[in-house]
């Protein structure tokens, strides 16, 4: 049997500059063999009650987390310390249920059938989806490095949908978008939806069908694409302002400033687990994971075409509507702007109809125009309000242009993809 | 016909003597029947279609379209904001034929609605002269208690705005102003200070599209 370093593959995930890029033919097959060493991650265990030798407390060791799913082989040869560690650990419990009882738990059966997930995604898969590292800090048995590997996926398409679909929403609405799509609350919702119910309290014995977090307990925090400014303290105490450019380049996909890292340790490693990682919401947090571990394992054992559907099904057809996350400061001056960028001819406010103009609750309809054609409408109260919120939807008609569904990025990835059409891209928000 | 003829007066009668004297026969004849029935009322209110809901003479179906009058979706682009690439655009050729002669005809705008305010069909204008601006800066640095913003921009007959564009006040004026201000604020009462700050919240929702 041929070995493949699977672990050249799973650090490239994991790092935050690429590590040497593996060939596609590794990938490739790792997708394939993926579910084996998944249920081969952990040993199998003797049939008594010896298998809770075979684990340890992860506190207690120093395990390199290179590795999503590390060779059953390779550990065997180096020695892994969990066989030294377990001698004197012989009767802890386990700090999250074994692998194995996933394949006889109902509730996990039934959420893989509900989410009409592939048979090629076990159930083991399933049940580490749902382990947070609060519950479990062991690398192999948690979701974190799953989580990863989804969120980053989910990222990626959530915002090329926004950006192909709504090819002129200013940098500061998207970011609030993703966050609407892609961001905690939002998963945590999504989670919610699917029937995914809480353990009171993680262990060994609780259905792997629950979802197994600890609140007192810290977790990891899950990395984030982006850098560490330099200044990043003094913009927490100081109150510097950061520009939207700049939060493009530097900040995470939400636009919040990443925390400066204390220590250049990876992620996932057991010594990150410390306590100033406390969630300040532990549940959402833990939810939020679960969503994105899931997305990850459909990631590694379907590959990407299934991620995109998935994602598409279950995150992208959530509502939101795009129009009520504007808020304007000077809609008139910004509109003028526009007219002026784009040659249109100034905008003038002109008077559609009226009702009761002498009377306290008076109605105006103002049409404002550009030229002969008519941008947007509104009512209002009072003449110069009806005029700002006219102004407002015309801004809100410009910003929102959608070219319809047009072709991702992503679909030529297939095999058989048509090439790829330019999608419409537009010079930039309006500068007032 | 003619029975009802006969009972009406005794029907009338009813009403007249007390409900004990009634016999159950006269009873049963005095009860009159209105329109309150249920077959009476549906054949009342049996009205014919619409003639737009018929089938017309040639046989054709058709698509009847009547929205109820709403506010303007804003997801609906208006023409003139679709880009150059947008097949939308070169579908719609009667808006482009109609855009396209707007430079020959946008100065008769007797068919557009009247304009909101006299304001708005100003023109702009760029009569302020480099000297002018100086002559503003120096005045308004000089005694800006005389010459506010309002008298510059009648003196040199400009907008206010353009007045504030140029000049910037010296931070004493502004304090003075501010203090000014402060002190109006402090004479109001408990309704119009209320009133003042409803006004402030409604402008943020106004700008917020929550209004």
């Amino acid at each position: 049997m041929k070995r493949i370093r699977i672990g050249q593959l799973s650090r490239q995930w994991l790092a935050t500059t690429p590590a040497r890029s593996p060939t596609t033919t590794t990938a490739t097959t790792t997708a394939s063999r993926v579910s084996i060493l998944l249920l081969l991650s952990r040993p199998a265990p003797a049939p008594t009650a010896l298998h809770a030798q075979i684990r340890c407390q992860s506190t207690t060791t120093a395990i390199t987390p290179e590795a999503i799913f590390d060779e059953p082989e390779s550990k065997e040869s180096k020695e892994p310390p969990e066989e030294s560690a377990s001698s004197h650990q012989a009767n802890s419990p386990l700090p999250s249920p074994h692998p194995d009882k996933a394949l006889r738990s109902a509730k996990l059966a039934s959420l893989h059938a509900r989410l009409s997930l592939s048979s090629k995604i076990p159930l083991p898969t399933l049940a580490r989806a749902l382990v947070d590292p609060s519950a479990d800090a062991h690398p192999y048995f948690n979701n974190a490095n799953l989580a990863y590997v989804g969120a980053s996926r989910l990222q990626y398409h959530t915002s090329e949908w926004l950006v192909t679909r709504y090819p002129r929403l200013p940098m500061d609405i998207i970011f609030a978008a993703m966050k609407s799509f892609a961001g905690e609350p939002a998963l945590h919702r999504v989670a919610r939806s699917w029937g995914v119910e809480a353990a009171g309290a993680p262990g060994e014995e609780v259905d792997p069908g629950y979802l197994q977090f600890a609140k007192d307990k810290p977790s990891v925090m899950m990395h984030k694409w982006g850098y560490a400014r330099a200044e990043a303290k003094e913009l927490v105490k100081y109150k510097w302002r950061r520009g939207m450019s700049s939060r493009v380049v530097f900040d995470d996909p939400f636009g919040n400033t990443i925390p400066p890292k204390k220590t250049n340790e990876v992620e996932v490693s057991d010594a990150r687990n410390t306590k100033e990682l406390l969630m300040e919401d532990a549940e959402k947090n833990a939810h939020a994971n679960f969503v994105r571990a899931v997305i990850g394992a459909i990631y590694l054992h379907c590959g990407s075409d299934t991620t995109k559907t998935f994602v598409k099904s279950h995150i992208l057809s959530r509502q939101l509507d795009l129009s009520n996350l504007f808020e304007f400061d000077l809609p008139e001056r910004e509109l003028t702007r526009l007219c002026d960028r784009e040659n249109f001819d100034p905008p003038v406010a002109r008077l559609l109809s009226e009702t009761g103009r002498l009377s306290r609750t008076p109605v105006y309809v103002v049409g404002i125009y550009s030229g002969r054609d008519k941008l947007s409408e509104a009512a209002g109260a009072n003449l110069l309000v009806a005029k700002r919120a006219a102004a407002i939807n015309a801004l809100k008609a410009w910003y929102l242009y959608s070219p319809g569904h047009v072709g991702l990025p992503s679909d030529t990835f297939a095999e058989d993809a048509a090439p790829w059409k330019p999608a419409y891209v537009d010079i930039g928000e309006i500068i007032s | 016909m003619e029975t009802r003829q006969v009972l009406r007066p005794l029907g009338s009668l009813k009403h007249t003597t007390p409900s004990s004297a009634v016999t159950p026969v006269f009873r049963s004849v005095a009860s009159r029947r209105h329109q309150s029935t249920t077959s009476r009322t549906k054949k009342a209110l049996k009205l014919p279609p619409h003639p737009d809901f018929l089938t017309p003479q040639s046989g054709q179906n058709h698509v009847i379209f009547n929205p109820p009058a709403a506010a303007p979706s804003v997801y609906h682009t208006p023409f003139k904001f679709l880009p150059k690439s947008d097949p939308r655009r070169q579908a719609n050729l009667s808006q482009l034929l109609r855009s396209s002669s707007d430079l020959h005809t946008s100065s008769r705008s007797t068919e557009l609605p009247p304009p909101m305010s006299k304001l708005e069909m100003r023109e702009r204008k760029y009569n302020v002269t480099k000297e002018q601006v100086e002559e503003m800066r120096q005045l308004r640095a000089a005694d800006p208690a005389t010459w506010s913003v309002l008298k510059l921009a009648e003196k040199f007959n400009c907008r206010p705005y353009f007045v504030m564009i140029c000049c910037k006040a010296s931070p004493e004026h502004k304090e003075m102003e501010n203090k000014r201000l402060e002190d109006i604020k402090s004479r109001w009462g408990t309704i119009r200070t209320k009133a003042r700050e409803e006004r402030q919240k409604r402008k943020e929702l106004l700008l917020r599209g929550a209004l």
